[in-house]
């Protein structure tokens, strides 16, 4: 019985323990800098929108995360595209060497990014992709294909395959039978692929630094590099942070339920 | 007309030679991986046959491509596509095919009518009972107003009083459309029930095809009598010969003289109120006898059983 009424204490402490820096977070970006710097206040005093209205005016940073969301949505659809006939024929077809080069797509991710910062830089730079959105796409590409293969070949082995027969006796065409029919079957776990598409290149920082310059700098980026003259501008910082964790929640948001189907199958 | 000519399953099996006319049901009776879903997958073109050909109305099906296959099939799993209504999941084939609306709607309630199902068209596969699962794709295969419904153990997962029920309907559903139907099954009852034409198989191929009824009277080898016979068939030696006899011809009693004499060490008992089964041994073979009524024998008891000699089977392996 003690127990019971423990619990609550105990579940309240963790939410805290996760809920206090985010709101930490937010109350900064409604604070003006000498307000954060001058004083300890848990609920802002005088709260203002002047750091977001920084971020929403000054190019540097409504740029940056321009080019976050252009790399990271050019890499969720190269992704997908290349994983979801991967997962079909990994799920469907038996072929020479099939199970080998399905555990190797896994091995990639043992790798960690900086491994590829050399490689990647160079060979980019050699051939004139370095600082576009698509350098920083297509090396992501590298960590997210494998998870995404992975993934949706759980999903797609979960359909059994007599689906895919009824519908060609049915008479349907493959094309109809794969867009139409398969792929709307399977939707909850595209949903989750694209969740964990995005959120990898959304927080991958190494990579993105490395091979971006000037003109298409991250988010993440300017953030590192907002010290001026001045000192640090802590409110429009945290505006930023805040800004930034927002595209990763609403994902989340959307495919909630596939997420929890996702994890009952074991692959996410 | 659906044709077998020569089909051949797999490497070293005998060939299937056979003759579906319309509007009948032919019943493939066999044991777990006696190769009846492998038929079916071979007929509906979905697998290639070892050797031999599939002929509906008179076209090898081996130049017809998959998708135009006059075949239908119905899965032993429920098989229907999960995101679509019932009303879609009916008018699949017929949207395969390019049917216009009105007439897609038309034949969808039609069908949706002649199983059952038009209270429920709005539904998703899964708002429905396991029953309605299976009447929903055997609506599809009707849909596709094939020649030829393969139904693989169709109504194997269903309860037992709901199996009875759909079998009739499916009976109607036949004669009614002249389709021609494959129906595999391991239930001999269902097979002796159901059956215009009866097709024993076994893992090295088909053992005896024929009229029910005569098939079960005059099976042509001690395996064909034990599939037909639920539990199995009871062998027993006698100067150099095997007979068969089945559960139902033995007796506790004995009527007559005539009667041949055995003694059986009973190990086992079970009813169902109507009926007893007795297993035991008789001779060195495991034995069973069908008994009326509710008998109590107990284990390790030696029992006389009676067979008459009208009722063994002389027959070949």
């Amino acid at each position: 019985m003690r127990s019971s009424r423990l619990a609550p204490w105990i579940l309240g402490g963790y939410c805290l323990y996760l809920l206090l820096p985010l709101y930490w977070l937010l109350s900064m970006a409604l604070r003006r800098n000498e307000d954060i710097v001058g004083r300890f206040e848990i609920v802002p005093a005088a709260p203002t929108l002047a750091n977001f209205a920084e971020i929403f005016s000054n190019p540097v940073w409504y740029q940056g995360f321009a080019n976050s969301l252009t790399y990271v949505a050019l890499n969720t659809l190269i992704s997908m595209a290349v994983a979801i006939p991967a997962a079909y024929a990994f799920s469907r077809y038996r072929f020479l060497g099939d199970r080998q080069l399905f555990f190797w797509l896994l091995t990639n991710r043992m790798a960690p990014p900086a491994v590829f910062l050399l490689p990647f830089f160079q060979l980019y730079s050699s051939i004139g992709l370095f600082d576009t959105p698509l350098a920083v796409a297509l090396a992501h590409c590298l960590f997210t294909v494998p998870l995404a293969v992975w993934i949706l070949e759980g999903f797609m082995s979960s359909v059994p395959r007599t689906v895919d027969e009824m519908a060609r006796l049915d008479g349907h065409r493959f094309g109809f039978f794969f867009f139409r029919i398969f792929l709307p079957i399977i939707r909850g776990g595209l949903g989750v692929t694209v969740f964990f598409c995005f959120m990898f290149s959304w927080v991958e920082l190494l990579l993105a630094r490395t091979l971006t310059g000037s003109e298409t700098k991250p988010i993440a980026v300017v953030m590192t590099r907002t010290v001026s003259a001045s000192g640090l501008d802590w409110g429009v910082l945290a505006a930023a942070g805040v800004l930034t964790v927002i595209p990763g929640a609403l994902v989340v948001w959307f495919v909630r339920r596939s997420l929890v189907r996702g994890f009952a199958l074991g692959r996410v | 007309m659906l044709q077998l000519e020569g089909l051949v399953l797999g490497t070293g099996a005998k060939p299937f030679d056979l003759q579906c006319p319309p509007a009948s049901l032919t019943v493939v009776l066999g044991r777990n991986l006696s190769g009846k879903s492998a038929l079916c997958r071979v007929i509906a073109g979905l697998d290639s046959p070892a050797a031999g050909r599939v002929l509906v109305d008179g076209l090898d099906q081996a130049e017809v491509p998959l998708r135009q296959r006059p075949v239908a099939m119905v899965y032993q799993a429920f098989v229907n596509y999960p995101h679509w209504t019932v009303a879609q999941n009916i008018a699949s084939p017929l949207r395969a095919r390019g049917t216009d609306q009105q007439t897609m709607r038309r034949h969808v309630e039609a069908i949706a009518e002649s199983v059952g199902l038009q209270p429920f068209l709005g539904r998703l596969p899964e708002q429905l009972s396991g029953g309605q699962q299976q009447r929903l794709a055997i609506a599809r295969a009707l849909a596709k107003d094939a020649r030829v419904l393969v139904m693989d153990e169709p109504f194997v997962n269903l309860d037992y009083k709901l199996r009875e029920t759909l079998r009739e309907e499916l009976v109607e559903l036949v004669r009614a459309r002249n389709i021609c139907v494959v129906y595999t099954t391991s239930d001999p009852a269902e097979a002796l029930a159901l059956g215009d034409q009866l097709v024993l198989v076994a893992a090295q191929g088909p053992l005896q095809a024929g009229d029910p009824m005569h098939l079960y009277r005059a099976p042509a080898s001690i395996a064909a009598a034990d599939l037909l016979s639920e539990p199995g068939i009871n062998r027993l030696e006698d100067a150099g010969v095997v007979y068969a006899v089945r559960p139902e011809h033995v007796d506790l009693e004995a009527p007559d003289a005539e009667n041949r004499a055995l003694t059986m060490t009973v190990q086992d008992t079970q009813t169902n109120g109507s009926q007893t089964y007795v297993y035991g041994v008789v001779q060195g073979q495991e034995w069973v006898a069908r008994l009326e009524g509710l008998r109590q024998l107990q284990a390790g008891e030696h029992r006389t059983l009676y067979v008459r000699d009208a009722d063994l089977l002389a027959l070949p392996g």
